[in-house]
């Protein structure tokens, strides 16, 4: 490896992101970052397929389009993809924004076109979460799981198999290793 | 400080390619054309970034109004055994998602190749097939028209009979998408 030793792989950012140099992200002023989250490397996030269905903004407002946006304390693997997803509506064509709240983790390889991923969620390796699909909060998802789309996952369930179904639930005393703060900080430069 | 260090190797030739309209046609800027085979695109084709289209060993033809999404793969990964020497031909209509990877000797109008499927080499796919999420179809196999690949290798005929929508909400994506994906095709444009 030829990397120049002065830099690191990571980019951190002042809300202590940790981006790296090799992921590709496409339309960065239409990604919201929560703050504390990984991007690892090759990982691809389209921030620029945007919402187009009305040409004028939801009331008026002049902020900046939203295509995805991250909660705190997210991380994504090496290869993974979050992509909007894209519907027809009413005659038009329109990408809608892809949610994903707080402690979220997404195995390497995985495809996501969720609508809303939840809290406390665990995406394994090489999944592929179908378009509009709806995550709630504490949810696992096995590796290599193919989530079909539209569907609504409820909360505390643990889904897996092609197609993607409720297998289990998650017991109380196992939310504790959805807690992403320890791996957070050991993602970083020096490691 | 952006100090570009320079390969020592030599940037890889630009494939021959052929479009038959510039200005319908996006190509974004970081999708990849590489090899040494006649890449030939038609009108309305969105190619979005990071796409690889790998003439390498043989030609490839998309046409009209297709979607070949990020991280696909289109082309020939090894020398064509006999008669497939015309490469790859992907017909109208056609959308290939995520992580697809089309080796096919023809993909007919209208099919939809989903997320990070693989279609062997010297496949046939008829008419308005549909290959879900990570599905294989096997090398030389050959699919009927309106035929759904999903699970594991299951299969079935759809004869819903909406192809006209289908092809009314890819032509709006199509619309959708020039709009949001800035394309470069100067770059891509080598004409022999």
């Amino acid at each position: 490896m030829s990397r120049k030793p002065a830099k690191g792989e990571y980019i951190e950012t002042d809300t202590g992101n940790k981006v790296s140099r090799r992921s590709q992200i496409i339309g960065t002023t239409n990604i919201i970052l929560g703050g504390k989250t990984v991007i690892q490397a090759e990982v691809i996030i389209r921030g620029d397929l945007l919402r187009t269905s009305s040409s004028v903004p939801d009331g008026g407002k002049q902020s900046n389009p939203v295509a995805v946006a991250i909660g705190r304390y997210c991380i994504f693997s090496r290869g993974c993809e979050l992509r909007p997803p894209g519907k027809m509506y009413k005659g038009t064509f329109s990408h809608y924004p892809l949610k994903i709240a707080d402690h979220v983790f997404i195995g390497p390889g995985s495809i996501i076109e969720a609508a809303l991923v939840g809290s406390h969620v665990s995406i394994g390796a090489n999944c592929v979460i179908g378009k509009f699909t709806i995550i709630k909060d504490y949810v696992r998802i096995l590796g290599g799981t193919v989530v079909p789309p539209n569907i609504v996952i409820p909360s505390f369930s643990v889904v897996a198999g092609r197609p993607g179904r409720v297998v289990g639930e998650i017991a109380e005393g196992e939310v504790e290793g959805f807690d992403l703060r320890e791996l957070y900080r050991s993602v970083g430069n020096n490691t | 400080m952006s100090s570009k260090r320079h390969s020592t190797a030599p940037p890889p030739p630009k494939p021959p390619t052929q479009f038959s309209s510039t200005s319908s046609l996006i190509i974004a800027d970081a999708a990849s054309l590489i090899g040494t085979h006649l890449i030939s695109l038609s009108s309305n084709t969105i190619i979005h970034p990071r796409t690889k289209l790998i003439s390498t060993y043989a030609p490839i033809t998309v046409g009209s109004n297709c979607i070949l999404s990020e991280r696909a793969t289109i082309g020939l990964q090894s020398e064509p055994s006999e008669g497939l020497s015309q490469g790859v031909v992907i017909a109208d209509y056609v959308v290939v998602e995520v992580g697809a990877r089309v080796e096919a000797k023809s993909v007919g109008e209208g099919c939809i190749i989903e997320v990070n499927s693989k279609i062997g080499k010297g496949a046939v796919l008829g008419k308005h097939c549909k290959i879900g999420p990570m599905c294989v179809v096997a090398e030389n196999e050959e699919l009927a028209d309106y035929t759904v690949v999903y699970g594991n290798g299951m299969q079935r005929v759809d004869r819903s009979g909406v192809e006209h929508l289908k092809f009314k909400m890819i032509a709006r994506q199509v619309d959708v998408l020039r709009k949001l994906i800035p394309g470069n095709l100067p770059k891509f444009i080598n004409r022999t």
